[in-house]
């Protein structure tokens, strides 16, 4: 890594200021009615925290989207006005590195065939100040298992770790260089000792147990050969369908795309879109009533494909981070770790 | 990732005025064939088996294949069945009316992979539509293709499409016609198009063989094809998901790794069989 400075705990909020003064909205982990959530950031930010509840995907890919509004008053063309999206600037302070490598597989997506322009104009404003996990901070984390690590900078512009007094800030991009450059004069020179103990942290975060995914690589290939198994149906029973899995998922990106009326005469609307789910029946429904993914256990399969499977054939990398919080957010305890390793044990 | 569409923004749609509608088929799933001019000198080319969505503004889309040859400039054509929200608001437009229209998207049919063969075309219902642009773009370049064959069926002769346009193809390529049930003064094959197909005996030899329609019609035909002597390598069919997007990022229409919208519609018995049967 090109550069890399501690900072005093006790500048962070200077480097806050530095960076808002520089243009940028900054955003940290909040608690809000018990859930920790990225809002902006005032003055300082208590980066002391397990991780936001749902995944810092909409920075770059909102709930809601509009796309363009539409007029139509009769005997006249419809009139079409493209709605860009207004991106501010974001800078989001304590992005976990499970998020911070969703962000490179939203990347791929929302890039691969067609730009998608409403991604890439916010993606491009959004910068992500990453925080190492000394500890994992939640006991369903399994990123190891699939390819990930508790200090990766992967996705991440700077990526921060706690040193109890002080933070080592370590850029990764340009973007996290200028960040830096900006309050160039608040942080200080690595020493060796800070080197050292930096080393050290991070050697004990990868050493620390978690959940796995007992053979993430060989997970493709099982999945393949366990498309049949009657694994899917029998894990899937208690699934209620509220897709909470998937809304709180780092890399879950599936759409809908409806017109909202806002009048009729003349006739007035947008055209939006919005967050969609694939444990919902009628995402694959057709107009005569046929469903390719009918049950239960078809649309758990897709899930679970997509990240260990479909997306590896795409993009030779899992989509799931191992972020966990489609383990502990699931109501009937749906656990996407336990559902590969026994596809995997019974095709075994 | 192809440069011109760096810039553009896929999801807004381009203006078309409807020029021309044809009652196909009336009845409770009726179908109309729509021509659609390009508004403010806007457009784009398509090649054979890609597919547009078609936008009505408050409605919303429906993804639809273009039935009209990429050698037609001044229009593109579709044939819509009245199913839902979007379809059914077409089917209450009339000429002048001006819809949105955004694309063109999906593979292709590999025409000209295909020059020196025999072309087997096979429809059923409004099946036709997505195929029938393979049919008329080989007429036009009658001497690149060997024998050209269409067979294409319907509930009975009331509810045949194209009509006109296959009789007037008649000629330049061999066309049978049936109908489900028999019927007075209907003097072509009784009977299902699997059936037909297998009274005709399409010689495999150099030959490849198009299949598009109901989901059982393609089931069977490709089961009498094979019998036929036809390879997996040699049948082509199409398949159809929910769409949404077009481009491989709304997530809903995929079987297996591949995005109908992007990687197919258009597939080889011998690829498809490889993928899940989700469709
Ligand atoms: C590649 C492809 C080519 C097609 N070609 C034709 C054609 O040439 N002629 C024709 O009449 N129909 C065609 N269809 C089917 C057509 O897209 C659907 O019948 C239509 O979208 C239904 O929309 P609706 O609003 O009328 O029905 P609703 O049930 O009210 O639609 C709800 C939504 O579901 C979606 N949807 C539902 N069923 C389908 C489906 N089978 N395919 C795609 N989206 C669906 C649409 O996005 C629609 O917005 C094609 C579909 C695909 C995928
Ligand atoms: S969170 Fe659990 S219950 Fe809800 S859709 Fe996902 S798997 Fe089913
Ligand atoms: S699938 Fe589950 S564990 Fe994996 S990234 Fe998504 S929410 Fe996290
Ligand atoms: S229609 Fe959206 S992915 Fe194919």
């Amino acid at each position: 890594m090109s550069m890399e400075k501690t900072l005093d705990k006790a500048l962070l909020s200077d480097w806050i200021a530095a960076v808002t003064s520089g243009g940028w909205q900054v955003h940290g982990p909040a608690l809000e009615d018990g859930i920790w959530t990225f809002k902006p950031v005032a003055a300082s930010v208590d980066l002391d925290y397990p991780n936001v509840k749902q995944a810092p995907k909409d920075f770059a890919f909102p709930q809601r989207e509009i796309f363009f509004a539409f007029e139509h008053i009769k005997g006249e063309a419809p009139r079409l006005k493209e709605v860009k999206p207004e991106a501010p600037q974001c800078a989001v302070f304590g992005v976990r590195p499970c998020d911070g490598r969703g962000a490179v597989r939203m990347d791929k997506v929302f890039s691969d065939n067609v730009n998608d322009p409403y991604y890439q104009e916010r993606r491009k404003n959004t910068a992500y100040v990453g925080l190492a996990c000394n500890a994992p901070p939640s006991p369903t984390c399994f990123c190891k298992s699939v390819g990930g690590s508790p200090v990766s900078s992967e996705g991440m512009d700077i990526l921060l770790t706690d040193l109890g007094e002080i933070y080592i800030a370590q850029a990764a991009t340009k973007t996290g260089e200028a960040l830096m450059a900006a309050a160039d004069k608040l942080f200080g020179k690595m020493g060796a000792a800070d080197k050292k103990q930096l080393d050290k942290v991070h050697a004990d975060a990868v050493a620390a147990p978690q959940r796995a995914v007992k053979d993430a690589k060989g997970a493709p290939a099982a999945l393949k050969a366990g498309f049949d198994s009657a694994v899917w149906e029998e894990m899937a029973k208690p699934c209620i369908g509220c897709g909470i899995c998937t809304f709180l998922c780092p890399t879950c990106h599936c759409f809908d795309i409806n017109d909202e009326m806002t009048g009729m005469s003349p006739l007035k609307g947008q055209r939006v879109r919005t967050w969609d789910n694939c444990q919902f029946p009628d995402f694959t429904m057709h107009t005569s009533g046929h469903n390719p993914r009918e049950t239960l256990g078809t649309r758990l399969r897709q899930r679970v494909s997509h990240k260990f499977r479909y997306f590896h054939e795409n993009f030779g990398m899992l989509q799931c981070t191992g972020c966990g919080r489609c383990v502990s957010e699931c109501p009937v305890g749906i656990d996407i770790v336990a559902v590969v390793n026994k596809v995997a044990e019974h095709v075994a | 990732m192809s440069h011109s569409h760096a810039h553009a923004n896929t999801y807004l749609p381009k203006l078309a005025k409807i020029v021309h509608i044809k009652e196909e088929i009336g009845g409770e799933r009726a179908i109309k064939t729509y021509r659609l001019e390009f508004e403010n000198g806007d457009g784009f080319d398509h090649e054979v088996g890609q597919c547009a969505m078609l936008s009505i503004f408050g409605r919303g889309e429906s993804m639809i294949s273009i039935a009209s040859s990429p050698l037609t400039k001044e229009y593109k054509q579709f044939s819509i069945m009245r199913v839902g929200r979007v379809t059914k608001a077409f089917h209450e437009l009339q000429v002048g009316d001006v819809v949105g229209i955004r694309g063109p998207y999906g593979n292709q049919f590999p025409l000209s992979a295909w020059k020196g063969k025999n072309l087997v075309v096979i429809g059923g219902g409004v099946g036709l539509a997505p195929v029938w642009p393979i049919v008329t773009t080989a007429v036009a370049k009658r001497a690149d293709y060997k024998d050209i064959t269409v067979f294409y069926g319907a509930r009975s002769s009331k509810d045949i499409m194209y009509r006109e346009d296959l009789e007037r193809i008649r000629g330049q390529a061999t066309v049978h016609l049936s109908v489900d049930r028999a019927e007075e003064g209907w003097k072509e094959f009784v009977g299902f198009v699997p059936a037909n197909v297998l009274a005709k005996k399409p010689d495999p030899k150099n030959t490849v063989a198009i299949v598009c329609g109901p989901p059982i019609m393609i089931k069977f035909v490709i089961q009498n094809l094979q019998q036929l002597g036809f390879t997996d390598e040699q049948i082509y069919t199409t398949i159809e998901n929910k769409m949404k997007c077009g481009v491989g990022k709304c997530g809903r229409c995929n079987v297996g790794k591949d995005y109908v919208c992007v990687n197919g519609p258009v597939y080889s018995w011998a690829q498809l069989k490889d993928l899940p049967q989700e469709y």
